[in-house]
Protein backbone atom coordinates (compact mmCIF):
# COMPACT_ATOMS: atom_id res chain seq x y z
CA UNK A 1 0.00 0.00 0.00
CA UNK A 2 1.49 3.50 -0.65
CA UNK A 3 1.10 6.41 1.44
CA UNK A 4 -1.59 8.16 -1.33
CA UNK A 5 -3.43 4.66 -0.83
CA UNK A 6 -3.19 4.89 2.95
CA UNK A 7 -4.47 8.51 3.70
CA UNK A 8 -7.54 7.82 1.74
CA UNK A 9 -8.39 4.52 3.78
CA UNK A 10 -7.46 6.96 7.14
CA UNK A 11 -11.44 8.33 7.16
CA UNK A 12 -12.60 4.99 5.71
CA UNK A 13 -15.61 3.09 7.04
CA UNK A 14 -13.60 -0.16 7.94
CA UNK A 15 -10.11 -0.24 8.64
CA UNK A 16 -8.19 -3.30 6.39
CA UNK A 17 -4.59 -5.19 7.53
CA UNK A 18 -3.31 -3.14 4.97
CA UNK A 19 -3.68 -0.11 6.28
CA UNK A 20 -2.62 -1.24 9.83
CA UNK A 21 0.46 -2.74 8.31
CA UNK A 22 1.24 0.58 6.25
CA UNK A 23 0.71 2.52 9.63
CA UNK A 24 2.97 0.20 11.11
CA UNK A 25 6.11 1.07 8.99
CA UNK A 26 5.26 4.50 7.76
CA UNK A 27 5.97 7.37 10.22
CA UNK A 28 4.76 10.22 8.27
CA UNK A 29 1.53 8.21 7.61
CA UNK A 30 0.67 8.01 11.51
CA UNK A 31 1.74 11.71 12.10
CA UNK A 32 -0.81 12.38 9.03
CA UNK A 33 -3.70 10.29 10.67
CA UNK A 34 -2.93 11.97 14.11
CA UNK A 35 -3.58 15.28 12.89
CA UNK A 36 -6.36 14.86 10.22
CA UNK A 37 -7.64 12.29 12.71
CA UNK A 38 -8.10 14.30 15.79
CA UNK A 39 -9.78 17.28 12.72
CA UNK A 40 -12.70 14.59 11.85
CA UNK A 41 -13.18 13.52 15.20
CA UNK A 42 -13.70 17.36 16.26
CA UNK A 43 -16.29 18.03 13.98
CA UNK A 44 -18.66 15.19 16.60
CA UNK A 45 -18.24 18.06 18.91
CA UNK A 46 -19.94 20.64 17.37
CA UNK A 47 -23.54 21.11 18.90
CA UNK A 48 -26.28 19.72 16.98
CA UNK A 49 -28.93 21.79 15.86
CA UNK A 50 -32.50 20.85 16.57
CA UNK A 51 -35.75 21.54 14.58
CA UNK A 52 -38.84 23.16 15.98
CA UNK A 53 -41.97 21.80 17.07
CA UNK A 54 -43.86 23.13 14.32
CA UNK A 55 -41.94 20.93 11.77
CA UNK A 56 -43.84 17.70 12.74
CA UNK A 57 -47.30 20.10 13.14
CA UNK A 58 -46.81 21.59 9.27
CA UNK A 59 -45.79 17.43 8.46
CA UNK A 60 -48.93 15.70 10.07
CA UNK A 61 -50.85 18.56 8.44
CA UNK A 62 -49.48 17.94 4.92
CA UNK A 63 -49.91 14.32 5.25
CA UNK A 64 -53.74 14.73 6.33
CA UNK A 65 -54.28 16.68 3.53
CA UNK A 66 -52.69 14.69 1.42
CA UNK A 67 -54.47 11.92 2.30
CA UNK A 68 -57.80 13.60 2.25
CA UNK A 69 -56.86 14.52 -1.32
CA UNK A 70 -56.00 11.02 -1.95
CA UNK A 71 -59.47 9.46 -0.90
CA UNK A 72 -61.20 12.41 -3.21
CA UNK A 73 -59.95 12.51 -6.03
CA UNK A 74 -60.51 8.43 -6.04
CA UNK A 75 -63.63 7.84 -8.90
CA UNK A 76 -67.02 7.76 -7.32
CA UNK A 77 -68.94 4.72 -8.00
CA UNK A 78 -71.98 5.56 -10.16
CA UNK A 79 -75.53 3.48 -9.47
CA UNK A 80 -78.40 2.53 -11.38
CA UNK A 81 -81.65 3.26 -9.97
CA UNK A 82 -82.58 -0.21 -8.97
CA UNK A 83 -79.66 -1.06 -6.76
CA UNK A 84 -80.04 2.34 -4.73
CA UNK A 85 -83.69 1.53 -4.25
CA UNK A 86 -82.17 -1.79 -3.25
CA UNK A 87 -79.33 -0.19 -1.06
CA UNK A 88 -82.36 1.96 0.34
CA UNK A 89 -84.90 -0.89 0.98
CA UNK A 90 -81.71 -2.07 2.84
CA UNK A 91 -80.62 0.35 4.66
CA UNK A 92 -84.61 0.73 5.86
CA UNK A 93 -84.56 -2.97 6.97
CA UNK A 94 -80.93 -2.56 8.55
CA UNK A 95 -81.83 -0.15 10.83
CA UNK A 96 -85.07 -1.98 11.99
CA UNK A 97 -83.19 -4.75 12.74
CA UNK A 98 -80.05 -3.82 13.15
CA UNK A 99 -79.23 -3.96 16.61
CA UNK A 100 -80.74 -6.91 16.77
CA UNK A 101 -78.36 -8.46 14.22
CA UNK A 102 -75.29 -7.04 16.06
CA UNK A 103 -72.75 -9.79 17.25
CA UNK A 104 -73.37 -12.26 13.75
CA UNK A 105 -70.33 -11.57 12.53
CA UNK A 106 -71.80 -9.39 9.57
CA UNK A 107 -69.49 -5.81 9.32
CA UNK A 108 -70.88 -3.53 6.41
CA UNK A 109 -67.27 -2.92 4.55
CA UNK A 110 -67.43 0.81 4.93
CA UNK A 111 -67.31 0.27 8.36
CA UNK A 112 -64.26 -2.48 8.33
CA UNK A 113 -62.59 0.18 6.40
CA UNK A 114 -62.92 2.77 8.63
CA UNK A 115 -61.65 0.00 11.28
CA UNK A 116 -58.84 -0.70 9.04
CA UNK A 117 -57.97 3.08 8.95
CA UNK A 118 -58.31 3.91 12.77
CA UNK A 119 -56.52 0.87 13.41
CA UNK A 120 -53.36 1.78 10.86
CA UNK A 121 -53.45 5.55 12.67
CA UNK A 122 -53.54 3.81 15.99
CA UNK A 123 -50.42 1.96 14.84
CA UNK A 124 -48.61 4.87 13.45
CA UNK A 125 -49.07 6.56 16.53
CA UNK A 126 -47.65 4.75 18.41
CA UNK A 127 -44.29 3.62 16.08
CA UNK A 128 -43.90 7.34 15.55
CA UNK A 129 -43.74 7.89 19.35
CA UNK A 130 -41.88 5.12 20.43
CA UNK A 131 -39.31 6.08 18.35
CA UNK A 132 -38.58 9.71 20.06
CA UNK A 133 -35.93 11.13 21.86
CA UNK A 134 -37.63 12.24 24.78
CA UNK A 135 -38.42 8.92 27.59
CA UNK A 136 -41.98 10.73 28.00
CA UNK A 137 -42.58 10.57 24.26
CA UNK A 138 -41.80 7.07 24.24
CA UNK A 139 -43.50 6.11 27.14
CA UNK A 140 -46.85 7.71 25.22
CA UNK A 141 -45.98 5.50 22.70
CA UNK A 142 -46.10 2.56 24.36
CA UNK A 143 -49.47 3.78 26.07
CA UNK A 144 -50.79 4.20 22.66
CA UNK A 145 -49.88 0.25 22.03
CA UNK A 146 -52.91 -0.71 24.03
CA UNK A 147 -54.93 0.76 21.43
CA UNK A 148 -53.22 -1.42 18.67
CA UNK A 149 -54.47 -4.41 17.23
CA UNK A 150 -52.95 -7.75 18.96
CA UNK A 151 -52.40 -9.17 16.07
CA UNK A 152 -50.26 -6.22 14.67
CA UNK A 153 -46.95 -7.72 14.14
CA UNK A 154 -45.40 -4.36 13.66
CA UNK A 155 -46.02 -2.88 16.88
CA UNK A 156 -45.09 -6.22 19.01
CA UNK A 157 -41.57 -5.67 17.14
CA UNK A 158 -41.75 -2.38 18.35
CA UNK A 159 -42.36 -3.41 22.37
CA UNK A 160 -39.95 -5.97 22.14
CA UNK A 161 -37.30 -3.78 20.73
CA UNK A 162 -38.15 -1.29 23.60
CA UNK A 163 -38.28 -4.04 25.79
CA UNK A 164 -34.89 -5.19 24.62
CA UNK A 165 -32.69 -2.17 24.01
CA UNK A 166 -34.59 1.01 25.46
CA UNK A 167 -31.98 3.05 27.92
CA UNK A 168 -35.25 4.50 30.10
CA UNK A 169 -35.94 1.39 32.72
CA UNK A 170 -39.58 3.21 32.70
CA UNK A 171 -40.01 2.61 29.46
CA UNK A 172 -38.73 -1.00 29.30
CA UNK A 173 -40.79 -1.53 32.63
CA UNK A 174 -44.03 -0.27 30.44
CA UNK A 175 -43.35 -2.42 27.47
CA UNK A 176 -43.50 -5.23 29.20
CA UNK A 177 -47.17 -4.75 30.84
CA UNK A 178 -47.98 -3.73 27.05
CA UNK A 179 -46.74 -7.14 25.93
CA UNK A 180 -49.86 -8.92 28.15
CA UNK A 181 -52.11 -7.72 24.84
CA UNK A 182 -50.42 -9.23 22.90
CA UNK A 183 -50.30 -13.01 24.76
CA UNK A 184 -52.11 -14.90 22.03
CA UNK A 185 -48.63 -14.83 19.77
CA UNK A 186 -46.46 -17.78 20.62
CA UNK A 187 -43.72 -15.49 19.13
CA UNK A 188 -44.26 -12.77 21.94
CA UNK A 189 -43.77 -15.72 24.76
CA UNK A 190 -40.35 -16.67 22.92
CA UNK A 191 -39.13 -13.36 23.17
CA UNK A 192 -39.77 -12.45 26.18
CA UNK A 193 -38.15 -15.94 27.84
CA UNK A 194 -35.56 -14.79 25.16
CA UNK A 195 -35.21 -10.85 26.72
CA UNK A 196 -35.11 -12.64 30.20
CA UNK A 197 -31.44 -13.31 30.40
CA UNK A 198 -30.32 -10.16 28.66
CA UNK A 199 -31.96 -8.11 31.48
CA UNK A 200 -30.15 -6.45 34.59
CA UNK A 201 -32.42 -4.16 35.89
CA UNK A 202 -34.23 -6.03 38.50
CA UNK A 203 -37.30 -4.25 38.19
CA UNK A 204 -37.85 -5.25 34.89
CA UNK A 205 -36.40 -8.93 35.72
CA UNK A 206 -39.36 -9.44 38.24
CA UNK A 207 -41.67 -7.97 35.45
CA UNK A 208 -40.92 -10.34 32.77
CA UNK A 209 -40.90 -13.13 35.32
CA UNK A 210 -44.39 -12.37 36.63
CA UNK A 211 -45.07 -11.42 32.57
CA UNK A 212 -43.95 -15.51 31.97
CA UNK A 213 -46.24 -16.52 35.12
CA UNK A 214 -49.21 -15.12 33.97
CA UNK A 215 -48.61 -16.32 30.14
CA UNK A 216 -48.16 -19.98 31.72
CA UNK A 217 -45.25 -20.46 29.54
CA UNK A 218 -43.67 -23.61 30.62
CA UNK A 219 -41.08 -22.71 27.82
CA UNK A 220 -38.95 -20.55 30.79
CA UNK A 221 -38.19 -22.75 33.04
CA UNK A 222 -34.77 -22.88 31.43
CA UNK A 223 -34.27 -19.39 31.70
CA UNK A 224 -35.66 -19.01 35.06
CA UNK A 225 -33.39 -22.04 36.67
CA UNK A 226 -30.84 -20.16 35.08
CA UNK A 227 -31.24 -17.14 36.85
CA UNK A 228 -32.54 -18.56 39.83
CA UNK A 229 -28.51 -20.48 40.56
CA UNK A 230 -27.17 -17.11 39.42
CA UNK A 231 -25.21 -15.55 42.58
CA UNK A 232 -24.18 -12.48 40.63
CA UNK A 233 -28.07 -11.74 40.41
CA UNK A 234 -30.35 -9.64 42.99
CA UNK A 235 -31.46 -11.49 45.93
CA UNK A 236 -35.34 -10.57 45.12
CA UNK A 237 -35.28 -11.94 41.44
CA UNK A 238 -33.73 -14.86 42.48
CA UNK A 239 -36.69 -15.78 44.86
CA UNK A 240 -39.14 -14.40 42.42
CA UNK A 241 -37.61 -16.94 39.75
CA UNK A 242 -37.85 -19.82 42.35
CA UNK A 243 -41.66 -18.88 43.04
CA UNK A 244 -42.34 -18.22 38.85
CA UNK A 245 -40.37 -22.27 38.62
CA UNK A 246 -43.26 -23.60 41.16
CA UNK A 247 -46.13 -21.75 39.98
CA UNK A 248 -45.07 -23.20 36.30
CA UNK A 249 -44.55 -26.24 37.51
CA UNK B 1 -41.11 -13.38 10.38
CA UNK B 2 -41.43 -9.89 11.56
CA UNK B 3 -42.85 -7.14 9.09
CA UNK B 4 -39.81 -5.28 7.81
CA UNK B 5 -39.59 -1.84 8.79
CA UNK B 6 -36.50 -1.21 7.17
CA UNK B 7 -36.51 2.60 4.96
CA UNK B 8 -36.85 1.08 1.85
CA UNK B 9 -39.51 -1.52 2.89
CA UNK B 10 -40.86 1.23 3.99
CA UNK B 11 -41.16 3.69 1.22
CA UNK B 12 -42.08 1.40 -1.00
CA UNK B 13 -45.14 0.86 1.00
CA UNK B 14 -45.79 4.26 0.58
CA UNK B 15 -44.99 4.16 -3.11
CA UNK B 16 -47.82 1.05 -3.23
CA UNK B 17 -50.44 3.71 -1.63
CA UNK B 18 -49.90 3.42 2.12
CA UNK B 19 -49.11 7.05 2.20
CA UNK B 20 -49.62 7.15 5.84
CA UNK B 21 -46.51 5.25 6.38
CA UNK B 22 -44.18 8.26 5.28
CA UNK B 23 -45.28 9.82 8.92
CA UNK B 24 -42.32 6.78 9.88
CA UNK B 25 -39.75 7.79 7.58
CA UNK B 26 -40.38 11.94 8.80
CA UNK B 27 -39.67 10.52 12.26
CA UNK B 28 -36.68 8.95 11.15
CA UNK B 29 -35.51 11.26 9.31
CA UNK B 30 -36.48 14.65 9.61
CA UNK B 31 -34.02 15.78 12.17
CA UNK B 32 -30.77 15.00 9.95
CA UNK B 33 -32.44 16.38 7.00
CA UNK B 34 -32.81 19.79 8.98
CA UNK B 35 -29.18 19.71 10.18
CA UNK B 36 -28.31 19.12 6.80
CA UNK B 37 -29.90 22.14 5.39
CA UNK B 38 -28.58 24.29 8.35
CA UNK B 39 -24.94 23.37 8.13
CA UNK B 40 -25.47 24.09 4.17
CA UNK B 41 -26.74 27.08 4.48
CA UNK B 42 -27.20 28.45 7.93
CA UNK B 43 -30.97 29.47 8.12
CA UNK B 44 -33.19 27.46 9.89
CA UNK B 45 -36.21 28.83 8.99
CA UNK B 46 -35.35 27.93 5.62
CA UNK B 47 -33.95 24.43 6.45
CA UNK B 48 -37.55 23.87 8.07
CA UNK B 49 -39.09 24.49 4.56
CA UNK B 50 -36.69 22.80 2.92
CA UNK B 51 -37.52 20.06 5.03
CA UNK B 52 -41.23 20.46 4.52
CA UNK B 53 -40.72 20.43 0.55
CA UNK B 54 -38.26 17.07 0.70
CA UNK B 55 -41.47 15.12 2.38
CA UNK B 56 -43.94 16.84 0.02
CA UNK B 57 -41.92 15.90 -3.06
CA UNK B 58 -41.21 12.23 -1.34
CA UNK B 59 -45.52 12.26 -1.62
CA UNK B 60 -45.15 13.38 -5.07
CA UNK B 61 -42.82 10.94 -6.81
CA UNK B 62 -43.57 8.18 -4.35
CA UNK B 63 -43.89 5.99 -7.32
CA UNK B 64 -41.08 6.20 -8.88
CA UNK B 65 -39.15 5.02 -5.85
CA UNK B 66 -37.10 1.89 -6.67
CA UNK B 67 -37.10 -0.31 -3.57
CA UNK B 68 -33.81 -2.07 -4.72
CA UNK B 69 -32.07 1.81 -4.40
CA UNK B 70 -31.08 2.91 -1.06
CA UNK B 71 -33.53 4.97 0.72
CA UNK B 72 -31.21 7.41 2.13
CA UNK B 73 -29.38 8.53 -1.57
CA UNK B 74 -32.73 9.05 -2.90
CA UNK B 75 -33.62 10.95 -0.13
CA UNK B 76 -30.29 12.91 -0.32
CA UNK B 77 -30.78 13.50 -3.71
CA UNK B 78 -34.17 14.65 -3.54
CA UNK B 79 -32.99 17.26 -0.71
CA UNK B 80 -30.61 18.64 -3.19
CA UNK B 81 -32.84 18.93 -5.72
CA UNK B 82 -34.98 20.90 -3.61
CA UNK B 83 -32.33 23.35 -2.23
CA UNK B 84 -31.40 24.32 -6.03
CA UNK B 85 -34.99 24.69 -6.83
CA UNK B 86 -35.08 27.10 -3.85
CA UNK B 87 -32.15 28.98 -5.60
CA UNK B 88 -33.85 28.98 -8.76
CA UNK B 89 -37.42 30.06 -7.65
CA UNK B 90 -35.63 32.71 -4.66
CA UNK B 91 -32.88 33.92 -7.04
CA UNK B 92 -30.56 32.48 -4.16
CA UNK B 93 -30.79 30.35 -1.43
CA UNK B 94 -30.55 32.64 2.08
CA UNK B 95 -27.36 32.54 3.07
CA UNK B 96 -26.85 33.60 6.59
CA UNK B 97 -23.92 35.94 7.33
CA UNK B 98 -20.81 34.08 8.54
CA UNK B 99 -20.11 36.37 11.15
CA UNK B 100 -23.71 36.22 12.25
CA UNK B 101 -23.87 32.45 12.36
CA UNK B 102 -20.51 31.70 13.60
CA UNK B 103 -21.92 34.09 17.25
CA UNK B 104 -24.89 32.29 16.96
CA UNK B 105 -23.02 29.08 17.67
CA UNK B 106 -20.72 30.44 20.07
CA UNK B 107 -23.61 31.48 22.17
CA UNK B 108 -25.24 27.94 21.68
CA UNK B 109 -21.76 26.45 22.80
CA UNK B 110 -21.29 28.82 25.79
CA UNK B 111 -24.48 28.82 26.54
CA UNK B 112 -24.52 26.40 29.48
CA UNK B 113 -22.24 27.43 32.81
CA UNK B 114 -19.09 25.47 33.10
CA UNK B 115 -15.70 26.40 34.67
CA UNK B 116 -13.14 28.75 32.83
CA UNK B 117 -11.83 25.46 30.90
CA UNK B 118 -15.35 24.62 29.22
CA UNK B 119 -15.34 28.87 27.88
CA UNK B 120 -12.14 28.34 25.33
CA UNK B 121 -13.72 24.98 24.43
CA UNK B 122 -16.23 26.89 22.91
CA UNK B 123 -14.67 29.14 21.52
CA UNK B 124 -12.53 26.39 19.72
CA UNK B 125 -15.99 24.94 18.88
CA UNK B 126 -17.04 28.38 17.61
CA UNK B 127 -13.95 28.45 15.53
CA UNK B 128 -14.04 25.17 13.53
CA UNK B 129 -17.68 26.25 13.20
CA UNK B 130 -16.65 29.33 11.17
CA UNK B 131 -13.58 27.34 9.76
CA UNK B 132 -16.72 24.97 8.32
CA UNK B 133 -18.87 27.84 7.04
CA UNK B 134 -15.60 29.15 5.19
CA UNK B 135 -15.26 25.89 3.27
CA UNK B 136 -16.17 25.67 -0.52
CA UNK B 137 -20.13 23.93 -0.43
CA UNK B 138 -18.73 21.06 -2.31
CA UNK B 139 -16.39 20.33 0.46
CA UNK B 140 -18.67 21.05 2.95
CA UNK B 141 -21.36 19.01 1.66
CA UNK B 142 -18.87 15.83 1.64
CA UNK B 143 -18.11 16.59 5.14
CA UNK B 144 -22.29 16.70 6.28
CA UNK B 145 -22.85 13.96 4.94
CA UNK B 146 -20.31 11.37 5.66
CA UNK B 147 -19.39 13.00 9.19
CA UNK B 148 -22.72 14.36 10.20
CA UNK B 149 -25.20 12.47 8.67
CA UNK B 150 -23.40 8.97 9.04
CA UNK B 151 -23.32 7.84 4.90
CA UNK B 152 -21.79 5.28 3.77
CA UNK B 153 -19.37 5.90 0.65
CA UNK B 154 -21.55 4.13 -1.75
CA UNK B 155 -24.71 6.22 -0.78
CA UNK B 156 -23.13 9.62 -0.82
CA UNK B 157 -21.30 8.13 -4.70
CA UNK B 158 -25.08 7.99 -5.69
CA UNK B 159 -26.19 11.09 -4.33
CA UNK B 160 -23.36 13.12 -5.80
CA UNK B 161 -23.21 11.07 -9.14
CA UNK B 162 -19.52 9.51 -8.71
CA UNK B 163 -17.53 6.85 -8.02
CA UNK B 164 -16.97 5.42 -4.51
CA UNK B 165 -13.16 6.08 -4.71
CA UNK B 166 -13.92 9.89 -5.71
CA UNK B 167 -15.62 9.84 -2.76
CA UNK B 168 -13.04 9.00 -0.39
CA UNK B 169 -10.38 11.06 -2.58
CA UNK B 170 -12.92 14.54 -1.86
CA UNK B 171 -13.45 13.24 1.87
CA UNK B 172 -9.79 13.02 2.52
CA UNK B 173 -9.49 17.06 0.43
CA UNK B 174 -12.24 18.45 2.75
CA UNK B 175 -10.89 17.57 5.82
CA UNK B 176 -7.73 19.21 4.63
CA UNK B 177 -8.76 21.67 3.74
CA UNK B 178 -10.91 22.16 6.82
CA UNK B 179 -7.45 21.81 9.02
CA UNK B 180 -6.15 24.66 7.06
CA UNK B 181 -8.80 26.86 6.95
CA UNK B 182 -8.85 26.31 10.89
CA UNK B 183 -5.18 26.89 11.89
CA UNK B 184 -5.37 30.11 9.26
CA UNK B 185 -8.48 31.71 11.66
CA UNK B 186 -6.55 30.75 14.41
CA UNK B 187 -3.55 32.10 13.35
CA UNK B 188 -5.80 35.24 12.92
CA UNK B 189 -7.44 34.89 16.36
CA UNK B 190 -3.80 34.98 18.03
CA UNK B 191 -2.49 37.83 15.85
Amino acid sequence: MTCEQARLQMLGETEGQDLAAHMASCEACRNELSRIGAMWQSLDLLPLEEPAGQVRQRFYEMLGAYRQGLSSAEPRKTYRWWQLAAAAALLAIGLGIGYGMRGNGQVPAEVSQLREEVASMRQLVALSLMQQQSASERLRGVSWAYQAEPSDREVLEALLTAVNHDTNVNVRLAAVDALRRFSASPETRRAVVEALPSQTTPLVQVALIDLLVDFKEREAAGALKTLAANRDVNDGVRQQARWALEKLQ
Amino acid sequence: MLVNTKDNAVMAEVSAGQVARLALLFERHHRALFRYFVSMHGDREQAEDLVQEVFVRMLRYRTSYDPAQSFTAWMYQIARNSAVDHVRKRGAVRVVDIDTFAERRAELVSASPGPEESASHGQNLALLRRAMDQLPEDKREILVLSRFQGMKHEDIAEVLGCEVGTVKVRIYRAIRALEQIYFALEKEKVS
